[in-house]
């Protein structure tokens, strides 16, 4: 990696010593359950009855409970939506802990303060906090600690279950339980507690016979101290971490029992259904409502003007829905001066040609760019576009929500339990003690489910008319009134030297957002480099999309340094690796995807290959993309991907990650795209925001390279930056055609 | 100033907005049309009552359920569905822009009401391996209804 | 009134007629292994059988399944419970992710083997392309199909 670092980076993140969390737990004043055992007494007694509410369960710290029949049970702070958190996090419990895997169970931490993840908060927290002075620094842990509750920080994203909950919580639990256990079995047996060996569960003393399962001594290890620090497993030492072991939820998933939050269906309640209508434009609200054909409509129960929205409740939801459709809305008018794709576009580029060659924000500089490039033998310049995108997460936005005598209970599918409570807290008047979140399987989300907005549309309309209600958005309300992937445009000019090396490299764009690092060519070698941020007005509210700025600039900086190779007259392969001299693991993973994907062999008339390489969320992925143009327009054969996170804990379920980030990448690129017209969207449902189809999916080959003693990376969001450019270079390859903008199939039309 | 972390300054903002200054907000109107578990009031739509029927209006509004996957104004996109623009009178499987199913490319049917109406009624079971695999209308009535909104077309 | 059979049990449910399967199964019947996606065929995740047919239940008026049989998720593994040839393959693919669209990729995949017992990957194509997989696990479809049908070796856990 050479030193071109963003300008906005954590500077502290880097210096962290990663003491772990039980060292912070102590820091905080006890704020962190794992650093106290379960006494009476301690905080941690009171979680007790959340979560370990059956009979002869014993909790053995905040995240693991052992139960009379030897079953352990992982409490995992992160919610499942499909990136196989649950089971994996528990893996990685399950190894430190010497557990037997097939008597281990997985179990949603109860939405509640003390579960908040501090490491993931610092991952979301740090950039707010970055100018905190060099003396706060010591007491950045602890300082985490509030402020993620302050917060809410019990997210899942940024790629960070693995690399940050179950490296420095789920591992470290692990390992304080099996030391508590191990020690209260010395005590017992009156041996030294080094002498006793763990494993499936199971305690053993050699040296007098004796051997006990974990059950029996669930109660007594609660008692004994624990260990701030436990020794981590080596790598030599894994039995499961590296090991593809089968999901735990994946069964409930073939046969339909599986509850996602559009299926609850707490005991003994009986629901009324509510379909909504928010505005089509951002920042507006109602302005009339006339009710009076719905009123006539079978199952309707209740027509609402909430101000912000409007709600039909009834004995179904397709009832609700149908009486909804017949409902007249007005809306008061926006201010917002953009009103159409092309105005948001405009105002990219005046922002941009206000900033001029050397205007904008600094977001990253090194040497000498205009100096360069006014010495550079060859000059190139590019322009690229990506429109406004939607989560589109299978399951639509759903809430269940009982508001009753000063309490509210909801069940919903969110990334953010935690903010939830808090939002519920405000828009209702309730104290968030009587707010209970219970947040099942998510159907999909990708950054969709981080924010509360539904879940308090839900319960204000239960508060409304006292009755339980079951809130369900339609996909055309998910498409149209959610939050967006910004559109983008994002100019570049490059400058060659007589060689054909890039050595001057000048980058400007206008939305940034997260991470810091997503617009920056770290990875490459080039002398000269200048990357600005013109701000200019977003039309649409952000959303953090699957991958987050990496879902652009991925596709921007590598086009361009495909341009570059084809202006130097380079292998676009052959250029990459030669500006990775400083950068020996992205050099071998760029090596090893040639190498898999026989890069440079003959292909048949009309096929050709594209490259790429993006590092995200501590993974570094590079992917080939084999495309057949031979029918006139691009038909997707095969990718290649090789991935080095690090050390990959269940290499199967990563590959299905990467495999989903490569699909979701390529349905943006062929597809994705939302068009402002009105200063509402026009897109509404699947038939006019396609997705790639199976017909359409190409082969995927996943490679993995575990380099060993590196931080470990993230899984679910890495897979996706390559592919758009892997597949607008393989285009180019084929066609000569150099696509600057996405998506790429209307192009071919 | 701008941030590098929009998230995190949303998540602060939503912590502290819940310390206070927001109050719940009012609603604005409610109509309580009746509980949960009463019967339903009388029909009074006057379409569904009987008495005159104005039968193309009515297609129209019954269309509405086929509008996910057809448009029928004139030089409306194919959708999932062909443009149904102008259908009754003309031969199945002929718009050049839309690619049909092998079934209904070579059906050999020509739309009229009759062949309408019972393709409506289960479009499986009329053309067997036509892409059409939902939408079927049951209620003769409104079969009736959206093939003379469609034929309105034509004219 | 609406009649028809579902899983082999014969029901009788107080319904709109017009009221699609989907919600008449889900809100009326409890039963909610089948999914909502997006209320006009386009996505397939609320793929249900009716007498065998894979059909769109959100699009699909319960009073077209008047007598008729009516096949779920709920309903595709044996009478003893034992998981179908498919899911099992599903099982040992490690096909889902976040599952959501499972119950209809499946329904589907089961009339497709039901129709032919060793489809190609253009038969697989042909029959499971109105199912959308948002996180993308098409691969594994095609695989998991092929395990289900004898034409690859099912996959171990490691």
């Amino acid at each position: 990696m050479n030193d071109l670092t963003p300008k906005k980076e954590r500077s502290g993140l880097a210096k962290w010593s990663r003491r772990g969390f039980i060292g912070a737990g102590v820091l905080a004043g006890g704020g962190l359950l794992i650093g106290v055992a379960v006494r009476s007494g301690n905080p941690i007694g009171a979680l007790a009855p959340k979560v370990a509410a059956g009979e002869g369960e014993q909790l053995v710290n905040a995240w693991v409970k052992i139960d009379t029949d030897n079953v352990v049970t992982a409490i995992v702070p992160h919610c499942e939506m499909g990136q196989g958190a649950h089971s994996v996090l528990a893996q990685m419990l399950a190894e430190e802990l010497d557990a037997d895997w097939s008597q281990v169970r997985v179990q949603q931490a109860p939405t509640d303060g003390s579960y908040i993840v501090t490491d993931t908060a610092r991952q979301f927290l740090a950039p707010f906090t970055m100018n905190a002075a060099d003396w706060i620094e010591p007491t950045w842990d602890g300082l985490f600690t509030q402020i993620g509750r302050m917060a809410d920080v019990l997210i899942t994203g940024g790629s960070s279950s693995i690399r940050s909950t179950g490296q420095y919580q789920m591992r470290v639990a692990g390992a304080a339980a099996r030391k508590m256990l191990v020690g209260a079995a010395a005590d017992e047996w009156g041996v030294p507690a080094n002498e006793i060996e763990t494993r499936d569960s199971t305690l053993i003393h050699a040296g007098s016979g004796k051997s006990a399962t974990y059950a029996q001594f669930a109660s007594a290890a609660a008692e004994q101290p624990m260990d701030q620090s436990p020794p981590l497993k080596t790598t030599d030492q894994y039995k499961l971490i590296g090991k593809s072991k089968a999901r735990k939820d994946i069964p409930g998933k073939v046969d339909g029992t599986a509850k996602f939050g559009i299926d609850a269906a707490p005991e003994g309640v009986s629901f009324s259904y509510a379909a909504s209508v928010r505005p089509p434009v951002p920042g507006t609200r109602v302005a009339s409502m006339d009710a009076s054909k719905a009123k006539e409509m079978s199952g309707v129960l209740q027509i609402l003007n909430m101000g912000d929205f409007v709600a039909v409740v009834a004995d179904s939801y397709w009832q609700a829905q149908q009486a909804l459709n017949r409902v007249d809305v007005t809306w008061t008018e926006s201010e917002s001066a953009i009103k159409t794709s092309e105005d948001q576009f405009t105002a990219y580029r005046a922002a941009m040609d206000d900033a001029g060659a050397d205007g904008g924000d600094e977001a990253a500089s090194k040497g000498d760019f205009a100096g360069a490039f006014e010495g550079a033998a060859t000059k190139i310049e590019a322009e690229y576009k990506v429109p406004y995108l939607a989560h589109a997460p299978m399951e639509p936005i759903n809430c269940t929500a009982m508001v009753q005598d000063g309490k509210c209970d909801v069940w919903t599918s969110t990334q953010v339990p935690l903010m939830v409570r808090t939002e519920l807290s405000s828009a209702l008047g309730i104290d968030k003690g009587d707010i209970t979140v219970h947040h099942p399987y998510l159907g999909g989300s990708f950054g969709r489910r981080l924010e509360g907005v539904y879940a308090v549309m839900a319960a204000r309309v239960a508060q409304a008319t006292g009755y339980p209600i079951k809130s369900i958005w339609s996909r055309e309300e998910d498409t149209q009134k959610a939050l967006y992937r910004p559109a983008e445009i994002s100019r570049f000019k490059g400058g060659l030297d007589e060689s054909g090396a890039l050595v001057a490299y000048d980058n400007i764009f206008t939305q940034r957002n997260d991470p810091a690092e997503a617009s920056v060519p770290g990875i490459y070698s080039i002398p000269n480099t200048k990357v600005r941020v013109a701000e200019a007005p977003l039309h649409l509210p952000f959303a953090a999309w699957r991958s987050v700025d990496h879902s652009q600039h991925g596709f921007f900086i590598e086009s361009f340094i495909d341009e570059a190779a084809f202006e130097a007259n380079a292998d676009p392969y052959e250029y990459r690796l030669a500006m990775l001299k400083d950068a020996p693991r992205q050099a071998a993973v760029l090596k090893k995807v040639a190498e898999n994907s026989d890069w440079g062999a003959e292909l048949p008339q009309g096929r050709a290959k594209g490259i790429a390489i993006v590092e995200s969320f501590g993974t570094i992925v590079a992917q080939v993309i084999e495309v057949d143009m031979s029918a006139g327009k691009p038909k997707l054969e095969n990718v290649w991907a090789v991935c080095d996170a690090g050390y990959v804990v269940n290499p199967d379920g990563f590959r299905n990650q990467i495999e989903g980030g490569i699909v979701f990448g390529l349905t943006a690129a062929m597809y994705g795209e939302l068009d402002l017209v009105e200063g509402g969207i026009k897109q509404s449902n699947f038939h006019d925001y396609k997705m790639l189809r199976i017909d359409e999916a190409p082969n995927i080959m996943v490679d993995i390279i575990n380099s060993g003693d590196v931080p470990t990376g993230g899984a679910g969001e890495p897979g996706l930056p390559p592919a758009a450019p892997a597949l607008a270079n393989a285009i180019f390859a084929a066609t000569g055609k150099r696509l600057r903008e996405l998506p790429l199939a209307k192009q071919f039309a | 100033m701008r941030n590098n972390a929009i998230l995190a300054a949303g998540l602060l903002t939503a912590a502290l907005a819940a310390c206070g200054s927001s109050e719940p907000e009012p609603v604005v109107e409610q109509i309580v049309v009746r509980e949960p578990g009463e019967p339903m009031p009388v029909a009074t739509d006057e379409v569904m009552a009987g008495g005159k029927i104005d039968r193309v209006a009515l297609g129209e509004e019954v269309f509405q359920q086929c509008t996910g996957c057809h448009n029928a104004d004139p030089g409306g996109p194919n959708m999932a569905g062909p443009n149904l623009h102008g259908i009754v009178g003309k031969a199945a499987g002929t718009n050049p822009d839309y690619p049909y199913s092998e079934a209904m490319a070579s059906s050999g049917l020509t739309w009229d009401f009759a062949t309408l109406d019972r393709f409506l009624a289960n479009p499986a079971a009329y053309v067997e391996g036509t892409s059409m695999v939902a939408g079927a209308v049951r209620d003769g009535e409104e079969r009736a209804a959206i093939v003379a909104y469609l034929a309105s077309t034509s004219e | 009134m609406a009649k028809f059979t579902l899983n082999g049990e014969s029901v009788e449910v107080d319904a709109d007629p017009n009221m699609p399967i989907l919600w008449v199964v889900r809100e009326k019947l409890g039963m909610n292994g089948t999914k909502f996606g997006c209320g006009i065929a386009q996505c397939g995740a609320c793929t249900v059988h009716v007498d065998g047919q894979p059909v769109r239940s959100c699009s699909t008026p319960v009073s077209t399944a008047e007598g008729a049989s009516v096949t779920t998720i709920e309903g595709i593994a044996g009478p003893e419970g034992e998981l179908s040839a498919l899911q099992k393959a599903w099982i040992s693919e490690q096909v889902p992710q976040c599952g959501y669209c499972q119950s209809g990729q499946l329904m589907s995949a089961t009339a497709l083997l039901r129709d032919n017992p060793t489809p190609s990957d253009e038969d697989i194509d042909a029959a499971m392309k109105g199912n959308i997989c948002r996180c993308g696990t098409y691969t594994r479809i095609r695989r998991a199909i092929k395990v289900a049908s004898g034409q690859l070796p099912a996959s171990e856990e490691a």
